[in-house]
C-alpha cells in the first residue's frame, strides 16, 4: 500500500510536506535541483516578526526529513501521465512511477536589473533584499563593506505591483521584510539614517503592525510615502535618490551610502516548462493555477498533482508551512481513495 | 458629359475652399511659390512623376508601379492623342471637350482619308496599356499577396461603385471602338476585334448600345469620384504644389490637412507598414482609415484612431502621395479641449541654470534618467575624450516638451520649450548634447537656439571617433542597429551610428531598417495602447531585428532600450555603452 510520492523542490514547503508524510508512514522522494536543501529560506538571516533565525527553521526541517529519499542536483527531465499515476524521468537517469506528485517549486526573486532606473548592476552601492540577507549571513559583500554607512534607503515594490515590469501582483512579504531589514541595519549602524520609500505598507500578518510601529518609534526609521523617481550616482560613488514625499507634498533628495531594492516574488523559472509537460494551467500572474483559488488551493486541476507554497503565488513562511501540511494530508487521503 | 461637368465644378469649388482655408501667410507663400520658376519646375516634374508615372510606387514594387502608371499614364496619353486627332482633323470641334473622348463615334473616316495610322496605332497601344493595368488591378483585388501586399484596404460602397465603373470604362471603350473600327478607323487591336465581331454581330444597330455603355460608365465614374477614394486624382495635383511651397499642417481639418485627407488613394500601403497591424484588430486604425473617417466626419473614430497611434511615422515614410499620418494625428489631438491645463510659465529657471560657457551642455532628459546605464556610459565617454561638459538636468529639469507636443497639447509644450530655451541660452554653452531622440527631435525642429549646436550622441560619438579623440578597440561580436523612429525617420540620422558600430564589431542589418525600421512599441506617442498590446508590437520588432542572428541589439534611444530589454532574448544596449566598453585608451588632444 505504500505508494510513491514525488516532491518537486526541496525548499521549506517540500521539506515540511515530506516531514508530515514521513510521520504518516510514507517515504516520499524529494527532487531538488540545487546542491542543498532549504531553498530561499536557507539563505536568509532572521525571520519577522520575532527575529527567529532562519537557519534554525531550515535545519529543523532537514533533521526531520532525513528518512526521505532525497535527490540533490537533480531536475525533472520529463513527466507524463499514466492511467493511474505519473511517470517521471529524472536528470540523473532514474525514472520513478508515482501515484502522487507535489510541486513545491517556489518562486524566483524579481531580477532588479530589469528596473534599470534604480541602478541595480549599474551603480556600485545598489543591492537587493536578497543580497542584504546574504550579507547578514556571510558578512562579505563589496557593495556594503565599502565604508561607514551614514545613510541608507529601501525601495519598496521593485518589480511587484508593477505592470511595466510584467508583474502586477503584490509580493506580500516585502513590506514587512523591509521593516525587518531596516531594523537589523539600524542595529548594526545605530547612527545611520534609514529611509523606506513606499507606496503603501501592507502590514497584514500577526504582529506586523507592532513591528512597523516599533521600527518608527524605537529605531527611528523614516518612512516616506512616494515612489522613487530617479536614482543617480554622485562623484564619490554615493547614490542620490530623488523621490516625492506625497504626504508632505514635497520632492525629496537624499544621498545614501547604500540603497536596497525590495525585489518582489515572481513565478519560479521552471514553472512554465513543468506546466507544459503535463499541460497544467498557469494563472494570469505566471504562477501555477490551483483548482480553486479559494477552496482548493493545494489541488491542481489534474488528479494526483498537488501544490504547496509559493509556486501558486507569493506567501509568508507560516502560510507556506500550513499549506505543505494541508497538501500532505490531501495526498494521503487521495491515496486512500484510489 | 454631365459627369465631367460635375466633377470639374466640384474641383474648382473645393480648390477655392481649401485655398481660403489656408492661413494668410501660407496663402501668400503658396502663391509666391507658384510663380517662382524653381518650384514651378519642381511642381510640374513632381506632378508628372507622381500623378502620372507613379515613380514612388515603382520604387517600392514594380508590379504595383506598372499597374498604377499604366492606368494613369495610359489614360492621360489617350486623352492627349485623342486631342491631337481632333486638333488635326476637326479643329473646329476642339472647344467641345467631350468630342475627343467620343471621337470615333462622331468621325466616320479611316486611315486612308486621315493618313493617321500612327495616331491610330498609338490610341490602340495606350488602350492596351490601360487594359493591362486594369487586368492587374482585378487580379490584385482577388490576390493582393501577389503584389507583395499582405493586407489591403476594404473599400466602402461608393468606392466599389467607382472601382467597378473605372474597370468598366476601358473594356467598354475597346468594344465600342471595335464596333466602329471599320467605319471610323482603328489599328491592330480594335481592327482585329472588329473582324472577329462582324460575323457574329454584323448588325450596325449594336454599335450604339456599346457607345452608350461606355459613356455611362464614364459618367458614373466622374459623378461618384468626389465621394470616393478616386478624389485623390485631382487632390494630389493640389497637394504637390502645396508641399513644395513648404506649407505645414496648421488646422486639423482645413487647408493642407484637408488636401492630404482627400489625396489619400486608399491604397493601403500604410496597413502593412503600421507596427500595430501585427494585431488584426488594429488594422482599422491605420492612416488610410483615419483619412476615411475624417472624410466622413466620424468624430468618435477619429479620436480613437488618433489617440491609439504610436506616431512612429512609418506610414508617412511609405505613403506614395505624401499623406503625413503622424502629423495629421497630432493635429486631430490638438483640437481637443481639456478641463485642466497645467501652467508652466511660473517656473523659475535661474536655479536650474548651470554656467557652462564654452562647454558642452548635456541634457539627459527623463528617459535617460530612467536608464542610468546610458548616462553613465556617455559621461564616461565625455571624460575619456577630454570634453568639458555640464549636466543640464542633474538637479531636476524641465521636460523637452515633445511628449506634450505629441499629445497635441501644443501650448503646454511651447511653455516648456520657452523655459528650456532660457536655461540653455543663459548657460552660455556652445553645444547641446542629447542622448534621447525624442528630446533631440523637438530641439532640432522646434527650438530656436541660434548659435548653439544641437547634437545627438550618435553624431557626437561619430565626430569624436573620426577626429581621433576616442580610440576604439574592436570586439568579436555581431551587432544589429535599431533605428529609433524619432532619430531615423524623425531626424534622418541613419549612417552615423552604423559607421561607429562597424569600427567596434561586425554589423548586420535587420530585415526592415532605416526608413522602414519598425517601432519598438514603447513610444510615448500612443495615448491609449496598453502594455499587453504593445508587447506584441515589441515582439514583432525584435523578430525583425534578429533575422541575421546578431549577438547584440544596439539602439540609440533610452525608450527603445527599455522596451526591448524587457522582452529580448539577447543583450540590448545603447550605442554609448557599446562604444564605452570598447574605448580603452584615453586620448587627450587639448
Amino acid at each position: 500500500m505504500k505508494q510513491n510520492i514525488v516532491i518537486v523542490g526541496g525548499g521549506i514547503a517540500g521539506l515540511e510536506a515530506a516531514k508530515r508524510l514521513l510521520r504518516l508512514g510514507y517515504r516520499p522522494i524529494i527532487v531538488e535541483k540545487q546542491d542543498r536543501l532549504g531553498g530561499h529560506v536557507a539563505q536568509w538571516h532572521c525571520l519577522f516578526p520575532d527575529m527567529t533565525p532562519a537557519g534554525e527553521v531550515v535545519s529543523g526541517l532537514i533533521r526531520d526529513t532525513a528518512e526521505a529519499n532525497i535527490f540533490l542536483e537533480t531536475e525533472i527531465s520529463f513527466m507524463n501521465r499514466l492511467r493511474d499515476g505519473y511517470n517521471i524521468m529524472l536528470s540523473n537517469g532514474i525514472s520513478v512511477i508515482a501515484r502522487a506528485v507535489l510541486f513545491t517549486t517556489g518562486f524566483s526573486l524579481f531580477d532588479a536589473a530589469k528596473k534599470e532606473e534604480y541602478g541595480y548592476g549599474v551603480y556600485d552601492r545598489v543591492i537587493t533584499n536578497g543580497d542584504l540577507e546574504h550579507w547578514f549571513n556571510t558578512g562579505s559583500d563589496k557593495r556594503v563593506d565599502g565604508g561607514e554607512i551614514r545613510a541608507m534607503g529601501f525601495v519598496h515594490c521593485v518589480g511587484s505591483r508593477d505592470e511595466k515590469a510584467r508583474n502586477s501582483q503584490c509580493s506580500k512579504v516585502c513590506c514587512i521584510t523591509a521593516v525587518k531589514q531596516a531594523i537589523e541595519m539600524k542595529k548594526k549602524f545605530p547612527d545611520a539614517a534609514v529611509y523606506c520609500f513606499y507606496m503603501d505598507l501592507r502590514m497584514f500578518g500577526k504582529k506586523f503592525e507592532d513591528f512597523y510601529i516599533s521600527a518608527q518609534r524605537d529605531y527611528g526609521i523614516r518612512f516616506i510615502r512616494g515612489r522613487v523617481s530617479e536614482v543617480s550616482e554622485d562623484i564619490d560613488g554615493r547614490v542620490v535618490v530623488k523621490a516625492e514625499d506625497t504626504l508632505a507634498g514635497k520632492p525629496v533628495k537624499v544621498k545614501l551610502d547604500l540603497l536596497v531594492l525590495m525585489s518582489g516574488m515572481v513565478c519560479g523559472r521552471d514553472t512554465e516548462s513543468l506546466a507544459s509537460m503535463l499541460r497544467l494551467p498557469v494563472d494570469t500572474d505566471g504562477f501555477f493555477k490551483s483548482r480553486n483559488n479559494v477552496s482548493a488551493v493545494v489541488q491542481s486541476p489534474l488528479e494526483g498533482i498537488f501544490y504547496a507554497g509559493a509556486c501558486t503565488g507569493p506567501k509568508t513562511i507560516p502560510e507556506t508551512l500550513a499549506e505543505a501540511d494541508t497538501a500532505a494530508l490531501e495526498i494521503v487521503s487521495f491515496l486512500y481513495r484510489s | 458629359m454631365i459627369g465631367m461637368a460635375f466633377v470639374l465644378t466640384y474641383c474648382v469649388f473645393a480648390l477655392g475652399r481649401i485655398f481660403f482655408q489656408l492661413p494668410g501667410a501660407d496663402r501668400k507663400r503658396f502663391l509666391v511659390s507658384l510663380v517662382t520658376p524653381k518650384t514651378m519646375l519642381k511642381n510640374v516634374r513632381d506632378i508628372f512623376c507622381d500623378c502620372l508615372l507613379h515613380v514612388k510606387i515603382w520604387k517600392r514594387n514594380k508590379l504595383l508601379g506598372y499597374m498604377h502608371s499604366s492606368i494613369a499614364f495610359g489614360w492621360f496619353m489617350l486623352i492627349v492623342v485623342g486631342h491631337i486627332e481632333v486638333l488635326l482633323y476637326t479643329p473646329h470641334r476642339v472647344k467641345l471637350f467631350y468630342y475627343p473622348i467620343f471621337f470615333r463615334y462622331f468621325v466616320a473616316e479611316d486611315e486612308h482619308t486621315m493618313k493617321g495610322e500612327v495616331l491610330f496605332f498609338l490610341m490602340d497601344f495606350f488602350l492596351l496599356v490601360v487594359l493591362s493595368g486594369i487586368a492587374l488591378a482585378m487580379i490584385k483585388r482577388l490576390r493582393s499577396r501577389l503584389f507583395g501586399m499582405r493586407r489591403t484596404t476594404r473599400p466602402s460602397l461608393l468606392d466599389m461603385v467607382g472601382l467597378y465603373s473605372l474597370w468598366a470604362i476601358f473594356p467598354l471603350r475597346l468594344l465600342a471602338e471595335s464596333f466602329t473600327a471599320n467605319i471610323s478607323g482603328g489599328s491592330f487591336l480594335t481592327r482585329s476585334i472588329n473582324h472577329l465581331l462582324t460575323p457574329l454581330l454584323g448588325d450596325q444597330a449594336s454599335v450604339l448600345p456599346w457607345w452608350w455603355a461606355y459613356s455611362c460608365a464614364l459618367g458614373i465614374f466622374f459623378v461618384v469620384l468626389p465621394f470616393t477614394r478616386y478624389m485623390h486624382i485631382p487632390s494630389e495635383i493640389l497637394l504637390i504644389p502645396l508641399r513644395n511651397a513648404g506649407i505645414k499642417i496648421r488646422n486639423a481639418r482645413k487647408g493642407l490637412a484637408k488636401t492630404q485627407v482627400y489625396s489619400c488613394p486608399g491604397c493601403g500601403l500604410c496597413i502593412d507598414a503600421c507596427p500595430m497591424s501585427v494585431q488584426k484588430a488594429n488594422t482599422r486604425d491605420t492612416t488610410v482609415y483615419l483619412n476615411r473617417q475624417i472624410r466622413r466626419g466620424n468624430e468618435k473614430r477619429i479620436e480613437e484612431i488618433s489617440d491609439k497611434c504610436l506616431l512612429c511615422g512609418k506610414c508617412t515614410a511609405v505613403c506614395p502621395v505624401g499623406v503625413e499620418g503622424d502629423r495629421l494625428r497630432i493635429a486631430q489631438r490638438s483640437v481637443r479641449r481639456y478641463g485642466i491645463n497645467p501652467d508652466y510659465t511660473s517656473i523659475d529657471t535661474s536655479p536650474l541654470t548651470v554656467d557652462s560657457r564654452g562647454k558642452v551642455l548635456y541634457y539627459a532628459g527623463c528617459m535617460t534618467a530612467l536608464t542610468p546605464s546610458i548616462k553613465k556610459a556617455m559621461e564616461s565617454l565625455l571624460r575619456k575624450a577630454g570634453i568639458d561638459y555640464e549636466l543640464m538636468d542633474k538637479d531636476g529639469g524641465i521636460c523637452c516638451g515633445r511628449p506634450m507636443w505629441m499629445a497635441g497639447r501644443i501650448d503646454q509644450a511651447r511653455q516648456m520649450m520657452k523655459k528650456n530655451t532660457e536655461i540653455i541660452l543663459s548657460s552660455g554653452a556652445d553645444t547641446l548634447l542629447l542622448t534621447c531622440p525624442i528630446c533631440y527631435r523637438i530641439f532640432k525642429e522646434k527650438y530656436r537656439l541660434d548659435g548653439i549646436r544641437i547634437v545627438h550622441h550618435t553624431e557626437f560619438i561619430e565626430g569624436l571617433v573620426s577626429s581621433g579623440r576616442l580610440a576604439l578597440g574592436a570586439e568579436d561580436r555581431t551587432f544589429v542597429y535599431h533605428d529609433p523612429c524619432e532619430l531615423g525617420r524623425g531626424c534622418g540620422i541613419y549612417e552615423q551610428p552604423r559607421n561607429v558600430l562597424r569600427k567596434v564589431g561586425s554589423l548586420v542589418e535587420a530585415e526592415k531598417n532605416r526608413r522602414e525600421s519598425i517601432c519598438c512599441g514603447g513610444s510615448v506617442g500612443s495615448l491609449t495602447l496598453g502594455f499587453d498590446k504593445r508587447r506584441v508590437i515589441t515582439q514583432n520588432a525584435l523578430d525583425n531585428l534578429t533575422v541575421a542572428s546578431p549577438d547584440v541589439i544596439v539602439t540609440a534611444c533610452p525608450l527603445c532600450l527599455d522596451t526591448f530589454r524587457r522582452y529580448a532574448d539577447r543583450k540590448v544596449e545603447d550605442i554609448a555603452e557599446t562604444v564605452d566598453r570598447n574605448t580603452r585608451t584615453q586620448t587627450r588632444t587639448s
